[in-house]
């Protein structure tokens, strides 16, 4: 399959819909904001075939998209408390000061969209709202590329390449952990999905997955990091130089039973064995038992021939030398470090606010104070996306 | 200015060679040998003692030589500690962490050693303790002393350090974050390729404990066992404000005799897993209605009146090892002889 992504400038940014309940504002990289209870961070995209962007049916990574440069479509959502199913979940972007850099997509055009409370809806049902409503806005903003001429146009396909180069796949892990903490694949939640699924890379770059997940901020892949993602255009960026990409692979993270998450990891490994995988790099999604499953699934492939390197977010206490990982098994010895999320941003007032005044915890969300980095939406995304690391001191 | 003390081996203090290697712990006054040159260094700190052992002695009666190396130390009152620069001398390096981390961690004395980072000595002070990194022999010293001043005046100071290689220190184990010159997935690619080509390197250490299984208890019918959980279960309404992440510390709640962990009483706080089902039944987290039965049945002896929680869920590894440790000891105490421990 061949696809092509289109890019178009900023300028060309449809006016912003008016929506019913939803506060919408545009604000830039630099501006002294901050951003509250984000859900999600999605890049305009449409599709000239008329097809959509974001497709519930598997037609991702054919044809062409077209895409806003620099543009990013925010949803912020503060779910009741009562029926929020897990305890920590805030999520916050800074447009400017100390915690600006650890949301480098949101240094160009932000178009913010804060989803009302409504009492017809339970928590789900806002999700659902939410989501649909971002994905569709996203779309909207980029119609008027469809009249445009392109800035620029990529071509993604993957040729015949010396047989003699090592076949690299991407293990891509998807969490599902029930409503509110599930990614969607074609709009399925991950769990319901047929994982492991193989999938032609240009899928994943063109909306197939979307975020549904909300739990710890920074360790949480939001649809652009799948749009943009860094691993996948690297593999097409090296195929037939140093490697030869044999495909992705989305797996399941977030089993919920030893015997369950065996199994995942063993599918997984398996699945890429059958792409005749030399080596997988295998990517995190959310925290905590997802590591479990990466460490699985780092083992499970190396029983089978397959080397690995897997890519995860650390949480170590910035107090203690303790280790930052949840879980490790000695076949994981090749591990890359998305960032240390439990390190402190130092404090910094926002002129401005949006998405809710109050955080989570009660605090105002414009008293300077530190906030940890896992509250930083995708500072710690554990696909690659971004050049945060940790070192050792 | 500031007091500081210095401590030396024999050869440095000027005491002798090998052959004074005996030597007992030993005050001097003021700075002495490569003292001399770091008082030199130093800006508002005075090195008012210097405190010498000879490197056999302290290996082979380290406790006695560290007691009087403190007595020695504690009557300077001090503010701060420095030790060596050892370089690569595996006894004298040995000396240098020990006295440092003892000063530290039991008189509260700020510590600074120097040695090279292949000494046996880096590994005693894991962490707990701030070592200037030197050259392996003592050639490095002119290099060393104005390095060991710079980082003893922050400790002085409470100078927030900046990287280890800038600052000139070896790292001890905090994590922390920077920006890469390449984004992950490049460096994950990098990593893979030079893993199939033989060279394996990682950006994260690896190396979990393993806690060894106890053996089974004796005659469960006749022991008294108590429930301890990680899984945030509390009171409802969390009347101690049990954290949801990163718990400092643990509570503990009597069970009153009650028959079972009634819903609407008890609670999960736990930020970590979906507490639906745990909320809907509590006994899910705390299996206090199962064991009453066994208790019944003869199966368990009897039951511990009170049950112990945290929330582990983000728990740095050394903070979960004290809970345990403060746990088993009130359960030790209590006569509890097993536990049934339900995590999450």
């Amino acid at each position: 399959m061949a696809w092509e992504l289109a890019s178009f400038p900023a300028e060309l940014m449809a006016p912003v819909p008016d929506l019913e309940g939803v506060d919408v504002q545009v604000v830039r990289g630099g501006e002294p904001v901050r951003l509250t209870h984000v859900l999600d961070a999605v890049e305009p995209r449409a599709r000239p075939d008329g097809r959509s962007a974001f497709p519930l049916q598997g037609c991702a990574g054919e044809g062409r998209t077209n895409r806003l440069d620099d543009v990013v479509v925010f949803s912020c959502l503060d779910f009741p408390a009562e029926e929020r199913t897990l305890h920590e979940q805030e999520s916050v972007v800074d447009l400017a000061g100390p915690g600006a850099v650890l949301t480098p997509y949101a240094a160009g055009t932000n178009v913010v969209l804060t989803f009302g409370r409504r009492n017809d809806l339970g928590n789900e049902e806002l999700e659902a709202w939410a989501r649909g409503t971002t994905l569709a806005v996203a779309e909207e903003l980029a119609r008027p590329t469809l009249a445009a001429q392109s800035a620029d146009l990529e071509r993604f396909e993957l040729g015949a390449v010396d047989p003699s180069l090592p076949a690299i796949v991407a293990l891509v892990q998807l969490s599902d952990l029930g409503p509110l903490y599930y990614q969607f694949v074609y709009g399925v939640p991950a769990g319901a999905a047929d994982l492991p699924r193989v999938v032609d890379p240009a899928e994943l770059l063109d909306g197939a997955v979307t975020c549904g997940e909300y739990h710890w901020a920074a360790l949480r892949n939001p649809t652009i990091v799948f749009q943009r993602n860094a691993l996948v255009r690297a593999l097409y960026r090296e195929h037939g130089r140093r490697l030869c990409f044999a495909g992705v692979v989305l797996m399941r993270g977030y089993e919920q039973s030893a015997a369950d998450k065996q199994r995942a990891a063993a599918a997984a490994a398996e699945t890429a064995a059958r792409l005749g995988a030399d080596g997988a790099i295998v990517t995190t999604d959310a925290g905590g038992n997802s590591h479990t499953d990466v460490m699985l699934t780092v083992r499970a492939c190396e029983e089978v021939g397959i080397r690995t390197t897997a890519i995860v977010a650390e949480m170590a206490d910035p107090d203690s030398t303790s280790s930052g990982l949840t879980d490790w098994v000695p076949e994981a010895d090749s591990i890359v470090s998305a960032g240390n999320a439990e390190e402190l941003v130092p404090a910094w007032t926002p002129a401005r606010v949006l998405g809710g005044d109050t955080l989570l915890d009660g605090a105002p969300a414009a008293d300077p104070r530190p906030i940890p980095v896992r509250n930083y939406l995708g500072a710690t995304n554990q696909t690659g996306q971004h050049a945060l690391t940790a070192t050792t001191w | 200015m500031v007091r500081a003390v210095h401590y030396l081996n024999q050869f440095f203090a000027g005491l002798g060679g090998e052959e004074a290697a005996g030597t007992p712990p030993t005050r001097l006054d003021g700075p002495v040998g490569p003292g001399r040159g770091l008082a030199a260094e130093l800006d508002g700190i005075e090195v008012v003692a210097t405190l010498a052992c000879g490197d056999d002695y302290f290996g082979e009666h380290e406790e006695e030589a560290l007691a009087r190396l403190l007595d020695f130390l504690e009557a300077e009152r001090p503010e701060l500690l420095v030790a060596g620069p050892a370089f690569g001398s595996g006894r004298y390096g040995l000396a240098c962490a020990r006295i440092s981390r003892t000063a530290s961690e039991r008189l509260g004395i700020p510590a600074l050693a120097a040695m090279h980072e292949e000494n046996p000595g880096v590994a005693v002070a894991n962490g707990a303790v701030l070592i200037a990194a030197t050259a392996g022999n003592v050639a490095g010293m002119r290099e060393a002393l104005p390095r060991m001043a710079r980082l003893a005046e922050a400790l002085v100071s409470g100078r927030a350090l900046g990287p280890p290689a800038q600052e000139g220190y070896l790292p001890r184990g905090f994590r922390r974050n920077e920006l890469a010159e390449k984004p992950g997935a490049e460096r994950a690619l990098d990593l893979l390729l030079a893993k199939l080509a033989g060279d394996v390197g990682s950006e994260v250490a690896g190396g979990f404990d393993r806690v060894p299984p106890p053996p089974p208890v004796g005659d469960l019918s006749r022991a008294l066992v108590a429930l301890v959980t990680e899984a945030g279960c509390v009171p409802q309404g969390n009347p101690d404000r049990l954290p949801t992440i990163r718990a400092r510390g643990w509570l503990r709640y009597e069970l009153g005799g009650a028959p079972r962990l009634e819903p609407g009483r008890y609670e999960s706080v736990h930020g970590g897993f979906d507490v639906s089902l745990a909320n809907e039944d509590p006994n899910r987290l705390v299996p206090l209605d199962t064991v009453r039965t066994l208790v019944a049945e003869g199966r368990l002896g009897r039951l511990h009146d009170v049950y112990y929680t945290t929330t582990g869920n983000g728990t740095p590894v050394a903070a979960a090892t004290r809970f345990g440790r403060e746990i088993a000891a009130e359960l030790t105490d209590a006569g509890v002889e097993a536990v049934l421990l339900s995590g999450t």
